[in-house]
């Protein structure tokens, strides 16, 4: 992109006042005389409940069932998913007489401290009776979202074709860990029939969507106030279960209520990631030409629906045909009831799970038919865009050859061994949905030519203070310090979609530019224009796609199984990009995320259905000295359905790592699956079984 | 997250503190273990007694050859000690293997040892330089070598009553080399397997394993056969022979090779 301001590698200009702690997150919100909320979580992951008991000596102490809330607070609502079904079995905010996942919110105590809810929260009794647990998506009989796609002549493909290969993979549940746990404070003002909300959300809209939906209130009647917050990747996308609650006891008891939940809420019963397995089917002819694909995915989606918990299931789905040119495809998954906390949108959702899949099963096709694994690729890969996928997605614009050429140029692939290690190289590529929908934003003139946008779209960490402010100064020929944005609050920001799926540069910056331009258009019909004059934008489009290529190169040690990622090459096509700085941190933080799940990371239950990974003893994420050098390199194709050709650049990083080191570890131990964590003990038993 | 409810006392010197210790009591050293069980409710003592307050307690010296660290010495102090590094230097790897810098800053010695953590660094390297520890009681002093000392997983032989107040770790051999080797997920977390070795010259040799078993133990069988002549990788394959699983078996024998290597290199 072409601007003084745009294209350049800005440093953010949020992060001086982030990083001398002048923020306010949600627990630094202490509202004078506050009612403090601990939860009483169930401890078992599925049990009937014969009744809750409030012992009486509870001095100074609330206590809140479902039958207090009963009339006050519905089920979380659900989003369907387009050509599926999807159960509704949405989640309730508090548990009436059945428990479905250990840590499930069974009661709310409200006290003058965290402390002294805790204190109570102890002696609440619940009358469970244990049930038998259900903890794997293959055994549970109840599906929860269903969907399939046929397109093409699959079967006549699959019989036809010189070879059929077929591979099966797993990929674990992950937690979502953002440095902020999650937290809400409520307020009731019973004159003007108003209910403010502080969250950490990664946007307004949908905790104000949700809320009203969850309340049975108008929106009108809900201010949200989104404050600074400490990350969420995914896991603070729609109202929680808590928040409901937090909403819905400040209504009741007329109270100021507050609740910041500790690490091992956060761990226990924060919607989760992944928990989805599949068996890949792949027909070639006997040039290595993809014919068809069939998949059938499994999801473990958890004990009930949170609102988005379908979406990236269907994702994964609609994106299985990966980069290549596959003109049949029949793709089912079914996502199956089980007794763990519910699974949702993080960091990919539902990206990284269908560029593991695939580009798994097409290095399996490469090994089986004796072709490169590159050469394979490039024999299948979509060159000509727009492109309709048998699925019945478009890709918007892309050069997956280019992507593919500067991964093996940069990798500098490695393939041997010796007594002590083995070494490979594999390459992993992604195409990703990003964007879509609208979004919106307000450009005010201030005085003295200053600019004041509301965003619709509002940060968790992003950088949109910085990029908005990049692409708004450019426009209007002022500074960027000229240049203030405004974020996060239901009664300024102009109602918009939120922060997700990669879509704040493409869908918000776009609104950006256009009200901006919208100003100044205004400011040219006036002479003197006056502070105050104001205009607005709403954007709109369909989905743009990013895309990628990814390469490792891992050395296994034989003696311990040990796995080193000796380095790590991304490439990313997200459009036009605003700020390369900002890119270039998105696709490492993503990567680091992506490294963490290839080698650590699980969020792993006992056979009775107990979290084992509740803090960060059984839970571990990378740190800095894990990270191997990340090179980092963008393609830039333009998407053709924005102003400023942008994509999303925001999980790339975490959908091309873990297919691309995967593919590496496969490599370097002659083609045998393991499924991820590659945890040592794997490795060695793997490296065991291949022999010297 | 929060703690159930506790006194708390915090003394200013040993004499202070002795008496506060009876059944029900914590002994608060620098909180790296003792305050997540707090707060996990996992430990629920009725009173907290923090020692943090206690100067006497915080001192590294050499005296007749032997090192004496007093129990409240943070980890960092001992990690930058120039003595230690000198004439201990199997302590110095050791220490600075344990979590971050800012566990290290708050983390005490004597608080590594008390809690008795089978998978932590300092009770074995200490086991493997032949440290003994020093407990008082109102009815005076006891000393015990780590044999005696460690009873199992975070279990000591220290009576309630007793506040351990210093560990002595004796003059190592001429031309002892000392070698430490661990595993752990990510650095700075809990170590999964672990070997500490000291090996001199005129035949004395001390290997121990972290998180092989209930406590830290000498593998004397090792020892044995290093001496008489074994190559390192049979030494270790000794050392490791009794863990279970194959898998541990096989990283923690690669382990103690490293740390014999380390000790003879």
């Amino acid at each position: 992109m072409t601007g003084r301001l745009a294209g350049r590698p800005l440093r953010r200009r949020e992060d001086d006042r982030i990083l001398r702690g002048d923020t306010r997150y949600l627990d630094d919100i202490d509202p004078p005389g506050a009612a403090h909320v601990a939860f009483v979580r169930s401890p078992f992951a599925h049990a009937r409940i014969g009744g809750v008991g409030v012992p009486d000596e509870l001095d100074g102490v609330t206590v809140i069932t479902a039958a207090d809330l009963e009339g006050r607070a519905r089920d979380l609502p659900v989003q369907g998913i387009e050509g599926g079904r999807v159960a509704s079995e949405g989640h309730p905010v508090l548990a009436r007489d059945e428990v479905r996942y250990s840590g499930q919110p069974v009661a709310a105590v409200l006290a003058e401290s965290r402390a002294l809810a805790e204190d109570a929260a102890e002696l609440v009794e619940v009358d469970y009776e244990p049930l038998e647990p259900v903890l794997a998506a293959g055994d549970s009989e109840v599906a929860l979202s269903e969907w399939r796609r046929v397109s093409g002549d699959v079967d006549g493909a699959f019989e036809s074709a010189a070879h059929v290969v077929s591979a099966s993979h797993a990929l674990p549940r992950l937690a979502p860990v953002p440095m902020e746990p999650r937290g809400a404070i409520a307020s009731y003002d019973e004159t003007d029939d108003l209910l403010t909300v502080w969250v950490s959300a990664q946007d307004s809209h949908r905790q104000l969507a949700g809320l009203a939906a969850v309340l049975d209130r108008p929106e009108e009647s809900i201010h949200v106030i989104v404050p600074d917050v400490g990350g969420a990747f995914g896991s603070k996308g729609v109202v929680s279960p808590e928040t409901a609650v937090v909403a819905a006891a400040a209504m009741a008891t007329g109270w100021t209520v507050k609740w910041a939940e500790d690490r091992e809420e956060n761990f226990i019963a924060s919607y989760q990631g992944r928990g989805v397995e599949a068996d890949v089917e792949l027909a070639l002819d006997g040039a290595g030409t993809m014919l068809a694909l069939r998949a059938r995915i499994r999801a473990d989606l958890g004990g009930y629906l949170m609102p988005t918990t379908a979406i990236p299931g269907h994702t994964t789905a609609m994106l299985m045909c990966g980069v290549y040119d596959i003109q049949a495809a029949d793709v089912e998954i079914m996502g199956m009831r089980t007794n763990k906390v519910p699974t949702g949108p993080y960091r990919g959702a539902g990206r990284p799970e269908a560029a593991y899949f695939v580009e798994r099963t097409v290095d399996v096709a490469a090994r089986e038919l004796g072709i490169d694994p590159l050469e394979l690729r490039r024999r299948n890969l979509i060159r000509d865009f727009p492109y309709e996928t048998a699925l019945g997605w478009t890709y918007d614009s892309g050069d997956y050859v280019r992507c593919l050429e500067l991964a093996e140029e940069l990798v500098k692939p490695e393939r041997h061994s010796d007594d002590t290690r083995v070494v490979g190289t594999g390459f992993g590529m992604y195409v990703e949905r990003a964007g879509g929908m609208f979004e919106t934003a307000v450009a005010e003139l201030l005085p003295e030519g200053r600019v004041l946008i509301r965003s619709g779209s509002s940060p968790h960490g992003q950088g949109h203070d910085t990029t908005f402010a990049q692409l708004a100064a450019d426009r209007l020929g002022v500074g960027i310090e000229d240049v203030e944005l405004r974020f996060g609050d239901s009664k300024e920001v102009p109602r918009g979609v939120g922060t997700f799926a990669s879509r704040s540069v493409a869908m918000g910056g776009s609104a950006v530019v256009l009200a901006v331009d919208a100003l100044k258009e205004k400011l040219r019909e006036l002479k003197d224009p006056p502070p105050g004059i104001r205009a607005s934008a709403r954007f709109e489009s369909d989905l743009v796609f990013s895309s990628g290529a990814y390469a490792a190169v891992v050395e296994i040690e034989r003696s311990t199984g040990r796995l080193r990622v000796l380095r790590l090459v991304a490439v990313d096509d997200a459009g036009t990009i605003v700020n390369p700085l900002l890119a270039e941190g998105q696709v490492i933080g993503g990567t680091a995320q992506g490294l963490g799940q290839c080698l650590v990371e699980e969020a792993a239950y006992d056979e009775e259905g107990n979290p084992t990974f509740a803090s960060f003893l059984g839970y571990s994420l990378l740190t800095a000295a894990e990270m191997p050098p990340v090179e980092a390199a963008f393609v830039e194709s333009p998407s053709p359905l924005n102003p400023l050709g942008a994509k999303g650049i925001g999980e790339g990083g975490a959908i091309g790592t873990p297919a691309a080191v995967a593919n590496a570890v496969a490599d370097a131990l002659g083609g045998r699956r393991v499924d991820p964590p590659f945890t040592e003990e794997k490795l060695w038993r793997a490296l065991r079984e291949a022999g010297p | 997250m929060k703690p159930a409810p506790f006194d708390y006392r915090a003394p200013a010197s040993i004499d202070e503190a002795l008496p506060l210790l009876v059944l029900d009591s914590a002994v608060l050293a620098g909180g790296q273990s003792l305050v997540p069980l707090l707060n996990l409710r996992l430990a629920r003592p009725e009173l907290v007694v923090d020692i943090n307050g206690i100067a006497e307690l915080d001192y590294i010296r050499a005296e007749d050859g032997a090192l004496r660290i007093g129990a409240m010495t943070r980890q960092a102090t001992l990690e930058r000690s120039e003595l230690v590094r000198e004439r201990w230097p199997l302590l110095h790897k050791a220490v600075e293997l344990v979590g971050h810098p800012q566990i290290r800053t708050r983390g005490t010695v004597g608080g590594s040892v008390a809690h008795a953590d089978p998978a932590a660094e300092l009770p074995v390297a200490l086991t493997v330089l032949g440290a003994r520890y020093r407990l008082r009681s109102p009815r005076g002093d006891r000393v015990l070598d780590g044999a005696d000392l460690f009873r199992g997983p975070l279990y000591t032989a220290r009576e309630p009553n007793e506040l351990l107040v210093e560990i002595e770790v004796p003059e190592q051999p001429d031309g002892a080399g000392s070698g430490f080797a661990e595993h752990a997920r990510t650095h700075g977390d809990f170590a999964t397997a672990g070997a500490a070795a000291v090996v001199a010259p005129e035949g004395h040799t001390a290997i121990a394993l972290l998180g092989a078993g209930p406590v830290p133990a000498r593998a004397e069988a090792a020892e044995r056969a290093l001496v008489d002549g074994a190559e390192p990788r049979e030494a270790a394959a000794l050392a490791a022979r009794d863990v279970e699983d194959e898998h541990r078996r096989a990283l923690c024998a690669e382990l103690a090779r490293r740390a014999i290597e380390e000790a003879m290199a």
